[in-house]
């Protein structure tokens, strides 16, 4: 199916069928007695004539209106169930040839093609002799000349395939034509302008030589006896072209036979579905059940079809005055969860109804627009039946999905409980929810998108970052952490450390964080996680912490993507009077005063953030503490009141302690700077230190 | 078959009919068994044995199940092999009879031979195998090296089991989290050609998960196959848990049950993706993505399961093009909504299509005239319907201009002019005059440009509404 010859179809349409096709409507039927319109519903022809009236004389099609009508039904379902990868282009030819559209997706449409029709007009009778229907068909040879879009991308693409595009059409002439001889003479000098045209095309950039057309010529006679000429086809005029000669008769055999034509041309398949209940019209507590007849890709039924042929024979069936198959199926009551759960399917491909205004369709069209899935059901030659296939609307396109119907080598699977991991029962999995809704994937705006494909910056390669950075530090059990085991405790800094960047406002929040948790260490309150891990509920309180305090550095350590990613190390490491790792040059460290004096700034911001960060407080007290004492805090201008009297030592104290600490530290650090080889400082010493410390796994027992 | 536990094989012997010893079974014992079952007939019919092949596999496995056929012989394609000579040259009189070859499902043929390399009757029969693989388009003849003996037909069973029986042995990565893992059944490459390019591409040892989907936003999407995601051990082992049996000695840990202990990322994949009833989207080859998803067979057993889309960017319609899907979060209004309430999904189209547009259809009988009633029931009711009345006029009437159908105008403004007549004493004067202004401006159609609409006339009674 490389390079399909249905990329690229001309219509060449005869602009002189101004003969009568002989379809008749009767404009008499619509005027009937006021009173028995209700009761004759349709347009039976059982109904009185009014009274003395001048009876209406009868509207007949012309051919050329049989044809546009014909060619926009064509059109409509190839348009339906392949939106932009079949593309159509019509040339309408009198005297001399007009363009009527284009191979932009912009004119491949019935809308468009409605108005290119509408700007041409009805069917001109020119005089007898000066029709050039060949200059129509050589037309169109140009057209097919001029690559698609997706021909030229292709075309142009620098990859070895670029050489190997091939350009396969195919051209219908739809016109009038009486004798064998006439359909001869066209076809011999279609061929020897095909061979003329390639040879110019070639010496040409911006035209391709047609590697193979498919002539047809579309005979479109009146109603009334069949056409003499049958149909016949030449399918190898030459390694180049294939010709055929069908015959399309106006009236009521138009439709089916139009059918059979782009079902052949575009490798169609027709599925009915049958036993639809609708209510009635006229009653409706009474339902009766009706059959659909859906147009989609043969291949839909290749699941079916493709095996054992006695099995299936009995599915196929051809409807009345249709000379092609039809597979019936089976309307099941669709369940109304359906859609959220994920079927198992092998294909989906667009439909379209075959007579699309009917009620009977768009009744089940708009059932499925609406979201309903309905699922079909095979019945088997032994009696049982199948869900075979199901029909569901996606984003404003109808599909019918192929499910599998024969038995699964995925029967009988081993449980994910049976295999490798399958007995450990302290997965984080409430947290890695999270961080999957953390991680959702949706489309972007062509605004946020480069145009090439293999650029490094897709947005699907963003995601892959963002996901590499949720989980830089990611214990799968909670066995495997303390940190993680705290819970809203450390909310705020988990889920904002990962972000690629922090505002300042953020980095006040992680930092509260672990402030907190240092009060809380300094009172002596308990972890308020049940510590299953590290080594269970045995742990002393402060073994506890400690393990906390190593994780979390750990966890700081992995996650230093910007300086204010750093700032939060910083206040931990301060916090602990520990050497900080100096990735960032000496203007953008900041030390503890700093520290105190953003945090006093954010305490006096705006009162909505302030009641925030005491609610954050409040969260962090225990149960236990008298609520005067935080309601004292939270009306306290000075942020940094004495609390936590249990412990008897004041953040504000505390804090002293670690200015001091940092003054001495800064010594230090000088000294180390001269101890280092060449004057160069290694840089992250302490994760490389901890790393040692804590190879094999994060666990380390203090 | 200790690298895939859970292929199902089946045994058929075939001579001048075939049979099917033992139907296809995950229990290896009883294929062993089987064989043993296994009797000499009368003649050697290669067609009769691909037949049996065939036959089998599509009643077990319908036409989608990629299966390998290893036909055993012992290098001499029997007797009426001048007539399958003729049959597999003449391409044209296979067409349509009952020829199994290519297999209707995607297969690998493998034929063994065991005979002498320099057997006279190899020599002949060659050439006859060599067409049958090529007729299938996928396999291979094997011979033992050198001479025939135990060793050699065993080096040649090896030989077979590692080239199309080797399972598959890959990661799992999602960021830095990763663990490794078997598919089962082993992927297969993809091999085919799309509309515009022929494809070809293998499953890399690889899989990333690049992001998260909710189950109902992705809807099914078709899926080129499926395989179980198993967790290996450290040592690259599948292991198989017996089932576990609740208030066993999970405590205790004997020997056995130590790799289940030992916790697996997967596990936890596949546990968060169930409770958020969400899938991973993950990429398995250059260009080509999949999904990962907890899947249950029954109530009680559930799994991950991996489902490949056929590759390419743009593989399902309603999730867009899969390179342009991003972090929501990074967005800058994340489209899920502040309480995961909306989505993105499914990606509207563009062009609405013919079913919902409401388009004019006139190739059928009924078409025209229902299209005519319904102007006439609005006419019926003016003023009331005066909207709908001239909606459905203008419909009809630029369809029938595009159409060339002029002469329709005409008709329809002599049946608005006939209602006008039988209009009743009790009908609203309104009634009258849009009918009259509406059969007027049809008649009028060549004077104007046929793509104006006709506008209701505004009367001292429209007012009034």
């Amino acid at each position: 199916m490389s390079f399909p010859t249905s990329h690229k179809t001309v219509f060449v349409m005869d602009h002189t069928l101004t003969a009568s096709s002989g379809v008749k409507l009767e404009m008499d039927s619509f005027s009937k007695c006021r009173s028995g319109s209700s009761s004759n519903g349709g347009a039976g022809p059982v109904h009185l004539q009014p009274m003395n009236l001048i009876p209406l004389r009868p509207v007949t099609k012309s051919l050329w209106t049989c044809a546009v009508e014909a060619i926009t039904e064509y059109c409509r379902i190839v348009w339906d169930i392949f939106p932009g990868s079949r593309l159509i282009r019509f040339v309408a030819v009198d005297k001399t040839a007009h363009k009527l559209s284009s191979w932009n997706p912009e004119d491949q449409n019935l809308t468009s093609l409605m108005n290119a029709f509408m700007m041409l007009g009805p069917a001109r009778a020119i005089g007898p002799g000066k029709l050039d229907l060949f200059k129509g068909l050589r037309t169109a040879i140009e057209i097919l000349m001029e690559p698609s879009a997706v021909q030229h991308e292709k075309r142009t693409s620098l990859t070895e395939s670029a050489t190997k595009v091939l350009n396969k059409g195919r051209i219908i002439l739809v016109t009038k034509i009486d004798t064998e001889e006439e359909v001869k003479t066209l076809k011999d000098k279609f061929h020897d302008t095909l061979l003329y045209l390639n040879k110019v095309a070639a010496a040409t950039d911006n035209l391709m030589a047609i590697n193979h057309c498919d002539l047809v010529l579309l005979n479109l006679w009146p109603d009334g006896p069949l056409c003499p000429m049958p149909w016949r086809s030449w399918p190898d005029v030459s390694t180049i072209m294939s010709c055929e000669f069908t015959n399309l008769q106006g009236g009521v055999s138009l439709a089916p036979k139009l059918c059979n034509l782009v079902l052949k041309h575009y490798d169609l398949a027709s599925t009915t579905v049958t036993g639809i209940p609708m209510k009635e019209e006229q009653n409706a507590s009474s339902s009766a059940n009706y059959d659909v007849e859906l147009f989609h890709p043969a291949a839909a039924h290749a699941a079916i079809l493709k095996g054992i042929p006695t099995e299936t024979a009995h599915l196929k069936t051809y409807r009345e005055g249709a000379d092609y198959e039809t597979v019936t199926l089976k309307w099941c009551t669709p369940r109304s969860n359906a859609n959220v759960e994920l079927q198992h399917c092998s294909s989906a491909y667009r439909i379209t109804s075959v007579d699309v205004n009917s009620r009977p369709s768009s009744c089940l069209t708009n059932f499925l627009l609406n979201g309903r899935w309905v699922m079909l059901e095979m019945p088997r030659k032994s009696g049982s039946k199948v869900i075979s296939h199901m029909l569901a609307c996606h984003g404003g396109d109808i599909y019918i999905h192929t499910m599998y119907t024969s038995r699964s080598i995925l029967e009988d699977p081993p449980s994910i409980s049976e295999g490798c991991g399958g007995r450990v029962t302290d997965y984080r999995i409430p947290d890695f929810g999270e961080f999957l809704k953390a991680n959702k994937l949706a489309p972007y705006p062509a605004s946020a998108l480069s145009s090439d494909d293999n650029a490094v910056s897709t947005p699907l390669v963003k995601s892959r970052e963002q996901l590499s950075r949720h989980t830089k530090y990611w214990p799968i059990t909670l066995s495997a952490t303390s940190l993680f085991t705290l819970g809203p405790q450390v909310e705020p800094l988990t889920t904002l450390m990962v972000k690629s960047t922090l505002t300042d406002d953020e980095v006040v929040e992680c930092k509260q964080v672990i402030l907190c948790l240092m009060s809380m260490e300094a009172r002596g309150d308990p972890l308020p996680s049940p510590m299953a891990g590290r080594g269970g509920k045995g742990m002393k309180r402060e073994d506890q912490y400690r393990a906390v305090w190593a994780e979390l550095e750990q966890y700081l350590q992995v996650h230093l993507h910007t300086a204010a990613h750093e700032k939060v190390l910083k206040c931990f490491m301060d916090c602990h009077n520990k050497a900080s790792t100096p990735e960032y040059k000496g203007d953008e460290k900041v030390d503890i005063d700093q520290a105190l004096k953003e945090l006093d700034d954010y305490n006096f911001m705006t009162e909505r953030e302030k009641q925030e960060f005491n609610m954050g407080g409040m969260k962090h007290v225990p149960s236990d503490l008298p609520l005067p004492e935080s309601k004292r805090r939270r009306s306290a201008p000075p942020p940094l009141t004495p609390m936590g009297r249990s412990s008897g030592v004041s953040l504000l104290t505390l804090w002293e302690n670690k200015v001091s600490s940092e003054q001495s530290r800064r010594c230090l650090e000088f000294q180390g700077r001269l101890r280092a080889e060449g004057n160069v400082t290694k840089l992250y010493i302490n994760l490389q230190k901890d790393k040692d410390k804590d190879d094999g796994g994060p666990r380390k027992k203090n | 078959m200790q690298h895939c536990r859970l292929e199902f094989v089946s045994l058929i012997v075939f001579s001048s009919t075939y049979k099917v010893l033992m139907p296809f079974t995950r229990d290896f014992e009883a294929i062993k068994n089987a064989l043993s079952l296994a009797d000499e007939c009368d003649r050697t019919n290669l067609e009769v044995g691909l037949v049996g092949a065939a036959q089998h596999i599509l009643e077990e496995w319908g036409n989608g199940t990629p299966c390998q056929i290893v036909l055993v012989t012992d290098g001499n394609a029997g007797t009426g092999q001048h007539h399958l000579q003729k049959t597999l040259m003449a391409s044209h009189s296979r067409g349509g009879s009952q020829f199994p070859l290519p297999f209707p499902f995607p297969a690998k043929l493998s034929i063994i031979c065991i005979a002498n390399p320099d057997e006279p009757c190899l020599q002949t029969s060659r050439p006859i195998y060599q067409r049958l693989v090529e007729l299938n388009g996928e396999g291979d003849i094997m011979i033992p090296e050198g001479k025939l003996t135990r060793k050699s037909v065993t080096e040649m069973f090896e030989q077979l089991v590692k080239n199309n029986f080797s399972s598959y042995s890959g990661v799992l990565h999602c960021g830095n989290l990763s663990a490794p893992i078997t598919l089962s059944p082993p992927p297969q490459p993809y091999c085919r050609h799309h509309d515009f390019e022929a494809v070809r591409v293998s499953v890399d040892p690889a899989i990333h998960v690049l992001g998260f989907l909710n189950t109902g936003d992705v809807s099914s999407p078709p899926a080129f196959s499926r395989h179980l995601v198993l967790p290996l051990s450290a040592k690259g082992d599948l292991v198989m848990l017996p089932k576990s049996e609740p208030g066993s000695d999970d405590e205790g840990g004997g020997g056995g049950s130590d790799e289940g202990k030992i916790p697996s990322f997967c596990v936890l994949l596949h546990g968060g993706l169930k409770r958020e009833n969400m899938v991973a989207l993950c990429q398995v080859g250059e260009k080509w993505y999949g999904i990962l998803y907890s899947w249950a067979d029954n109530k009680k057993k559930s799994n991950l399961m991996l489902s490949l889309f056929v590759p390419g960017f743009d593989v399902i319609p309603w999730m867009g093009k899969l390179s342009n899907l991003g972090p929501a979060n990074l967005l800058p209004v994340n489209p899920y909504g502040p309480s995961d309430s909306s989505s993105p999904f499914p990606l509207k189209v563009q062009e609405k299509k013919s079913y919902a547009l409401n388009s004019v259809v006139w190739v059928r009988q009924g078409g025209l005239q229902s299209d005519i009633q319904k102007i006439l029931r609005h006419a019926r009711k003016l003023p009331d319907k005066t909207q709908s009345f001239y909606k459905e006029l203008n419909r009809v009437r630029r369809a029938a201009l595009s159409y060339g159908f002029g002469e329709l105008l005409e008709g329809l403004a002599s049946v608005l002019e006939r209602e006008c007549t039988l209009l009743p004493s009790s009908a609203h004067p309104e009634a009258a005059i849009q009918l009259q202004h509406a059969y007027e401006a049809l008649r009028n159609h060549d004077k104007k440009d046929a793509r104006q609409n006709i506008m209701p006339l505004k009367t001292t009674y429209s007012g009034n509404d």
